[in-house]
């Protein structure tokens, strides 16, 4: 057994994980502290919901060592699964109980006491929005009411880490939106463990991202280490008051301009190196000009630049 | 409830009553008591079944429930268990339920003394169609294929069991093999201890044999599934 932190919440040695000659997860490392917000991205098919399915005991590897709070998940199913809230990719909810119902089953199969989960549910209840609703069949929700649902009952029991898988898929900017405010307001709380489509969502709410694809882990750090990872040089725009054409001509003949876009007024160029802005300052010598601004990389930029540009089945 | 008596007493009204004329005595038996226990029984287990493999069905592949419940501290074995009770229990109350309509609508009467014995061969016999609907709700990812699953084995288990007819109909090469499957253990278990009020140790035997090796398939077939 590998020596662990006790400070990790979650730690993954070398897991690997196949079906049949496919190795959805590849010699697989990871360690998450106590009380961050992580992200792990990746496009379709990556391996992010097999690490889940893996750190939630619905699977066990096929080599490799995975653990929760110090415990085994192939040993400490039972113990682990008191730990933790799962918040899966389908809004799993019983259509034929109400949402109160759907609350109380989720605290009974936690062998919760009645008089204490009857107060935690009418808290959940509230602070979701969905009290004046509790009565009611999940059905009648519209899809960012029964996802906040899902994310209460993850809750119900306290959990020492919530796992969200894609939490916020098909949701409305609004709806997306108020998961994102409970998810900042419980931070530190719980350890939160995100996978996501939405680079927006991981640059905005986590400590720490993990890129991964084809199985394994291709990036980790924090959104700014890994933007400035990103090889390559800087982008600029420059906004003319008249005149564009003619500095596109002379600024695309310049051998440090990697790229050249026009549109209007203004012209974004990639330079090879940030050091060629000042040979793309003398070169605009006379061009009346209204604005230079160097645009920041974004988490996207990296995202594609580590996992290619190809669509995923 | 009506949905739950009209088939078994469609079949009872068309065999038991429409036949009884022409049939007569069966192994000593008037045809409509003969054939009384087996209806019961039928829609016991088949109730069992059915509850079973399409609650399963239901929360594996629409409501994707099995997977939160599976996240909480429950086991597999729980969950096969709480399944497999779920149907056991709706084949009771719905089997209960078409004997008091046959016997509100028949002179037959059954010793209460009959009653532990039968119901010795109906539990098991349940539980078994209940564990059978675990299995199928675990496999069959298509709502059709579960009705084809029915329709070609179920419901020939069932009736090849001499749920209308004797077992003594078989031919003699056949009947050995036939007097070996469970669902003949509990239908003609069950007959015998309703009817007679004897219990047959070999067919009971078998009933809860198969029984638990349907029990313990289904958890491991279940474990192995959700795992993939």
């Amino acid at each position: 057994m590998h020596p662990i932190d006790p400070d990790s919440a979650i730690f993954v040695n070398s897991v690997t994980k196949r079906y049949g000659s496919l190795a959805a997860l590849d010699s697989f490392d990871l360690e998450v502290k106590k009380g961050e917000i992580f992200a792990l991205l990746g496009p379709n098919g990556a391996g992010k919901t097999t690490l889940i399915r893996i750190l939630t005991t619905l699977m066990s590897p096929t080599s490799g060592e995975a653990y929760v709070y110090g415990m085994d998940t192939c040993r400490n199913g039972r113990e682990i699964r008191q730990l933790i809230g799962v918040v899966p990719q389908e809004n799993s909810l019983d259509r034929y109980l109400t949402a109160r119902e759907n609350l109380e089953l989720q605290a009974r199969l936690h062998s919760l006491e009645k008089k204490k989960y009857k107060s935690r549910i009418d808290e959940l209840l509230e602070l979701f929005g969905l009290a004046g609703r509790q009565n009611d069949f999940p059905d009648t929700f519209s899809g960012g009411m029964q996802r906040r649902l899902v994310v209460a009952r993850a809750l119900l029991h306290q959990p020492k880490i919530l796992f969200l898988d894609e939490p916020t898929t098909g949701l409305d900017p609004q709806s997306r939106r108020a998961v994102w405010d409970y998810i900042r307001s419980i931070a530190g709380e719980m350890t939160i463990f995100l996978t996501t489509h939405y680079l927006e969502e991981a640059e905005q709410l986590c400590e720490r991202v993990a890129i991964m694809d084809h199985g394994r882990l291709v990036a980790l750090g924090s959104s700014a280490e890994l933007k400035a990872k990103l090889v390559g040089g800087a982008t600029y725009e420059i906004e003319f008051a008249e005149g564009s054409e003619h500095f596109a001509a002379v600024l695309g003949k310049m051998a440090c301009v990697e790229k050249l876009e026009v549109s209007g007024r203004t012209i974004t160029v990639n330079l090879e190196r940030w050091e060629c802005l000042s040979e793309v300052i003398t070169a605009l010598n006379g061009a009346d000009l209204r604005r230079i601004s160097l645009r920041e990389k974004t988490l996207e930029e990296v995202f594609i630049s580590l996992t290619g540009e190809g669509v995923r089945e | 409830m009506i949905a739950v008596v009209a088939y078994p007493l469609t079949l009872y009204l068309a065999f038991g009553i429409g036949m009884q004329g022409y049939i007569g005595l069966v192994e000593g038996i008037p045809y409509g008591l003969f054939i009384a226990p087996g209806l019961i029984t039928m829609t016991a287990v088949n109730a069992a079944y059915n509850e079973s493999v399409w609650s399963l069905w239901f929360h594996r592949r629409v409501q994707f429930t099995i997977e939160s419940y599976r996240v909480t501290p429950v086991s597999v074995s729980e969950i096969v268990i709480a399944k497999i009770l779920s149907g056991f229990t709706h084949g009771l109350i719905k089997g209960f339920a078409v004997a008091l309509v046959i016997f509100a609508i028949t002179p037959f009467r059954f010793p209460l003394s009959s009653l532990a014995a039968y119901l010795a061969f109906l539990i098991p016999g349940s539980a078994l169609f209940s564990c059978a609907g675990v299995i199928s709700g675990t496999l069959l990812d298509k709502p059709e294929t579960i009705g084809r699953v029915e329709a070609v084995v179920v419901m020939p288990l069932i009736f090849m069991s001499g749920l209308f007819f004797p077992l003594s109909s078989y031919p003699a090469a056949v009947a050995p093999f036939i007097s070996l499957l469970p669902t003949t253990a509990l239908f003609e278990g069950a007959r015998q201890a309703m009817v007679t009020g004897s219990f047959s140790i070999p067919f009971s035997a078998n009933l809860y044999l198969s029984a638990a090796v349907a029990f313990a398939a289904a958890v491991l077939i279940f474990r192995k599934k959700l795992a993939e």
